[in-house]
């Protein structure tokens, strides 16, 4: 399969006002096959917005290469920038035009023409209800409304490649629904999608592959399963007991989880450790306080974002 | 010219929305040349001599009147990159599939068309209020004038605009260049008479160079050599600054 995106060890130092030079990005490399939808995950400050800039040719890089769609973002800006759809993190919209404007000439200034984009128009607007909105100027309207113009612009266009920082931040939970929806159908089209979020579990549900980065290194990468190896000692664990009888919670306190929520008979813990002794010690417990059901499950991506996060102090 | 024609249509759709920044544009100068050029044309007395040619105080202030319409919507179009900070769309304007030299071109295009509006507008009240002796066949020469100095003072001031942050910072850039620049210049008084110190930044400055062409274009005041030397000058000012303004949008982030 082709790579949509190809980054090779790329390096990004910034000078600071007074001269110290800050790395923001060291010796990452990754690549994004085409029609793969790829989360970028990081804490505030771990140069996802940098890689971000970068590749939609923004900000030179210092070292390495990167290209989109085989155009190297440093020497052929121009050809890069024609395979891509980009929503930076801040909200950036028109303020002072309508939204139809906001639409038309997002569209016109992408090369697309009056004839196609008109159509498109209506099919967006439709699409993101901003139908009724179409004649408001964008400076009247809700921070919500205004992340949602700048997502439904990329839908205005076919630029093989979607760059989204934080897109769905601000969007209600129905609108987001509809957002990740609609780039998992551009996927199947072959789009391919780069996704930096905050929001862990969106990126889980929606990202085939994932990469992890912090203090501008790579920590992981791979989907979902090759990343769950990575903390093979990490369970998840729920347990319903028959009675509450006992200490049972003081026991399971006792097992150290790295978390632990009990509700009436119910129990979820997450664990770190060997899963031959962590049964071991359930079994201990179930003889004074029967376990009903039982299940061992593999760490969600925010478990292991956190070990990880952990592991790099 | 696909991408210079939407950005050339995206300035023109931002521009109507607010027509307090056109009228600035257009009738400030007229207002200039009607109160000051009335003013000092009353208190001088008569003429002012230009080169041994005698002319009235408004006939002489109106090039310089032209020169105060290509910086004012100079000014108004590159504070237009701070708008496009405020509301975020600037660096997604950096991913779009244009170049910056388009960028910056486009965004002057719908602009040069208003200093010429602006310019026409100044001229007919030159003629038709003040008597002003236009020479009507260097006109398009007045037109190209205007549109070479329009570009050029835009990518000056774009340099400031992209490159600073704070508008604050950028409105006093713009305020001591509107008094240096504009005052410090043959735009409304002959240098001849003046001392030295202050003659030679003022034959340093652009504005002399376009308020001089202009002279000449209208009014037929000028010698041939330092007037061909001001017209390149005027065009490698506009270029040097282009280049500047690219290089500024390039490092952006």
């Amino acid at each position: 399969m082709t790579s949509a995106i190809q980054v090779e060890d790329v390096g990004k130092v910034y000078r600071t006002r007074n001269g110290e030079s800050v790395r923001a990005l060291d010796g990452v490399s990754f690549q994004v096959p085409q029609g793969r939808i790829h989360g970028l995950l990081g804490p505030n400050g771990a140069g996802k917005s940098t890689l971000v800039k970068i590749l939609s040719t923004i900000t030179p890089l210092t070292a390495g290469h990167a290209s989109i769609m085989g155009f190297d973002v440093a020497s052929r800006p121009l050809e890069t920038r024609q395979q891509l759809a980009v929503v930076l993190q801040q909200t950036a919209t028109e303020n002072l035009l309508t939204v139809r404007d906001n639409l038309l000439i997002y569209a016109y200034l992408h090369g697309v023409k009056s004839h196609e984009a008109i159509p498109r128009l209506r099919t967006v607007a439709e699409e993101f209800e901003l139908g009724e909105r179409l004649g408001d100027t964008v400076q009247e309207l809700s921070l919500g409304t205004k992340r949602r113009i700048q997502v439904a612009k990329i839908f205005m266009l076919e630029a093989p490649v979607i760059i989204l920082d934080e897109a769905t931040t601000g969007m209600d939970p129905l609108m987001k629904r509809r957002v990740m929806e609609r780039l998992r159908a551009e996927a199947r089209k072959g789009r391919t999608i780069l996704l930096t979020t905050q929001v862990l579990s969106e990126a889980e549900e929606l990202c085939e592959s994932i990469m992890i980065i912090n203090k501008g290194q790579l920590m992981a990468s791979g989907t979902m399963r090759e990343l769950r190896k990575l903390s093979t000692h990490l369970f998840r664990v729920n347990l319903t007991f028959a009675d509450t009888n006992g200490d049972f919670v003081s026991r399971l306190e006792a097992l150290m989880p790295a978390q632990l929520q009990v509700d009436g008979h119910t129990a979820e813990m997450v664990f770190h450790g060997e899963e031959a002794s962590l049964l071991g010690k359930l079994a201990d417990i179930s003889r004074d306080t029967p376990i009903l059901q039982f299940e061992v499950r593999g760490p969600t991506l925010e478990e292991i974002f956190i070990t990880l996060m952990k592991e790099s102090r | 010219m696909r991408p210079i024609s939407s950005v050339f249509y995206r300035d023109y759709r931002q521009r109507m929305t607010n027509i307090g920044f056109v009228f600035w544009d257009l009738f400030v100068p007229l207002a200039y040349l009607i109160l000051f050029g009335l003013g000092f044309e009353r208190m001088l007395g008569g003429t002012v001599a230009v080169q041994g040619q005698a002319f009235g105080y408004t006939a002489f202030l109106l090039p310089g009147v032209l020169g105060m319409v290509t910086f004012s919507v100079a000014m108004n179009t590159s504070w237009g990159f701070f708008m496009d900070k405020d509301s975020g769309i600037f660096y997604e304007l950096l991913t779009y599939p244009i170049t910056r030299t388009q960028l910056l071109i486009g965004k002057i295009s719908f602009n040069v068309l208003l200093a010429v509006i602006g310019s026409v507008l100044a001229i007919v009240l030159g003629i038709v209020a003040m008597e002003a002796p236009v020479r009507w066949d260097l006109l398009p020469l007045t037109a190209a004038i205007v549109m070479a100095a329009t570009a050029g003072w835009f990518f000056l001031f774009s340099v400031f605009a992209i490159k600073l942050a704070r508008m604050d910072a950028f409105n006093t850039v713009l305020s001591a260049a509107y008094i240096l620049l504009m005052f410090l210049s043959s735009m409304f008084y002959p240098l001849a008479d003046l001392p030295i110190w202050f003659r030679i930044p003022a034959y340093a400055n652009p504005m002399t160079w376009q308020v001089d062409l202009l002279r000449f274009s209208l009014l037929g005041v000028g010698s041939a050599t330092p007037l061909l030397l001001e017209g390149a000058a005027v065009l490698i000012f506009a270029a040097v600054c282009l280049t500047l303004a690219v290089r500024a949008l390039n490092r952006a982030d």
